[in-house]
């Protein structure tokens, strides 16, 4: 521990004559610190206690460095964790998702194979040859009515998504997890949700404050697979943001309208504004209670960031 | 602090607990933001669970934490390019200073947190590797060597600037604060005392 040399180029100016009558001993100041720590030993200690027997200076910076470590000591802890937050990492550290052990979809299937074993896997094959010619009748009864399956398809997702944001401002929904950033809720999704999400960060206008702000997600059932709940809220209300596959949610009717690449699909449901679009193979189905015509519900929240331009003009 | 210590076997579980009061003090003296100080406490509790079993059976969990902080608050600097604006994080609302001990003299506990809120006024006012440097020698009681690595610097470069970082907070500390003694009113009483 002797090579006390700094390396890290930062500037240091003392000021005032308090530090002018001390510049003789500066070279000192390490050795002083490494003396209180007790670091100092065999020739190194007794040369500097020789000098420090001759040096006020020094006595005096010795008797400085203790009453400093005093008052620094004395002050612990300098800050204390909110309760809330240690409770929420207490609670996070009890999620089976968070331990070592593998988890999600892909691990529940291999789980439940290797506890099955064949004759698990034989028993659904036995089964798919039995229904196999009915789902044959059913697919071809399907192929006449593709789109009134679809809209049916399309409904269900539009009326979970309304249940569930209902269900959230009854407050029989909690939060699954709290938090204002998107990178910490797409963290905690990883892993929860059979799909890759990342949720934007909001690019608000650096003059004006975004209308809207994160407060977190949880984890709802979207036909027998996890999905997930985003949770916004304005000033005046609560947003909800259900994003599932796109393979277990179909996109379909309402009242359409075009923002460059996406379609928007306005529909009502249970009194709240349902908006859904499917992008990169995930469907999403936004849900408030903002009125007014659907072309200019976006901009209640896009009015102040960077990309209303997206959705102040139809294209 | 109960993880995994059987020879070979990696750290299973971590205690947060222990860690939490030290990580949101290194957290707010590195971004000078209480929110922004919390988030980056939970993301790096969340990213340690994600990789504990990546850490040794000998392991220091503790300056590994901070390290991950750490970490985690150069990478939010280079996304934003800038450096955190000072923000009053010091107002009474965010003031998490434990419940008040009722045992306590009501003067002691007054004195007390006039006295830290001077600290961390000028702490703040420190260059961040002086802030940082403050916290986690005096603080958290990590080694020279414990801060070099969390720092990832030499052991020298940390003694010399945690010498330079004490002498400019001493320059910033209110006169006379450090000569307060521990039991001020106890001194006060003792002094009326020997004048009566």
């Amino acid at each position: 521990m002797s090579d006390a040399h700094d390396a890290d180029g930062l500037s240091f100016q003392p000021s005032g004559s308090k530090e002018s009558k001390k510049s003789a001993c500066d070279e000192y100041a390490v050795t002083v610190l490494r003396y209180l720590d007790n670091d100092l030993e065999g020739r190194e200690l007794e040369d500097f206690r020789s000098h420090l027997n001759s040096c006020a200076n020094c006595q005096a910076q010795v008797g400085e460095e203790i009453a400093l470590s005093k008052l620094l000591h004395r002050t612990r802890p300098l800050y204390s964790v909110p309760a809330q937050l240690r409770a929420r990492i207490s609670a996070a550290t009890k999620q089976p998702s968070l331990s070592l052990f593998p988890t999600g979809w892909l691990y529940q299937l291999r789980l439940e194979t290797l506890i099955g074993g064949w004759s698990h896997i034989r028993r659904q094959f036995l089964s798919l040859r039995v229904l196999a010619p009915a789902a044959l009748v059913i697919a071809l009864c399907l192929a006449f009515v593709p789109n009134m399956v679809r809209n049916v398809r399309a409904a269900s997702y539009v009326e979970k998504a309304a249940t569930d944001h209902r269900s959230y401002v009854d407050g029989s929904l909690p939060i699954g997890f709290q938090s204002s950033s998107p990178e910490l809720v797409t963290t905690w999704l990883t892993g929860k949700v059979p799909f890759e999400f990342h949720l934007p960060r909001a690019e608000s206008n650096p003059e004006s404050k975004p209308v809207y702000r994160l407060t977190g997600a949880s984890v709802v059932d979207y036909k027998g697979s996890p999905a997930a709940l985003v949770m916004y809220e304005t000033q005046n209300e609560k947003i909800t943001l259900l994003v599932v596959s796109s393979k277990a949610a179909v996109i379909a009717g309402g009242d359409k309208v075009q923002f460059g690449n996406l379609t928007f699909h306005y529909h009502t449901d249970s009194g709240f504004r349902v908006i859904t679009w499917h992008n990169h193979g995930l469907s999403y189905a936004l849900v408030s209670s903002v009125s007014g015509p659907a072309r200019e519900s976006c901009m209640v929240c896009h009015q102040n960031m960077t990309d209303k331009g997206a959705f102040s003009t139809r294209r | 602090m109960s993880f995994g210590r059987e020879t070979g076997q990696p750290q299973t579980r971590i205690e947060f607990n222990t860690y939490l009061d030290g990580l949101i003090g290194y957290a707010v003296v590195l971004s000078r933001n209480r929110a922004e100080a919390e988030d980056l406490v939970q993301e790096t509790c969340l990213r340690a669970l994600r990789s504990v079993g990546q850490l040794r059976p000998d392991g220091n969990i503790k300056s590994w934490l901070f390290t991950i902080l750490r970490n985690i608050w150069l990478n939010q600097v280079r996304q934003r390019r800038t450096t955190p604006d000072m923000v009053d994080f010091d107002s009474e609302e965010n003031d998490t200073a434990e419940p008040a001990d009722t045992a306590q003299d009501p003067y002691e506990v007054y004195a007390s947190k006039v006295e830290q809120e001077q600290i961390r006024a000028a702490i703040q006012h420190l260059p961040v590797e002086f802030r940082e440097i403050i916290m986690l020698r005096e603080y958290e009681e990590l080694s020279y060597q414990e801060i070099a690595s969390v720092l990832d610097c030499p052991p020298g470069t940390v003694m010399s600037r945690l010498a330079r970082a004490r002498s400019r907070l001493r320059e910033l500390l209110p006169a006379g604060l450090m000569a307060r003694p521990a039991n001020e009113k106890e001194t006060a009483k003792t002094s009326n005392e020997t004048a009566a």
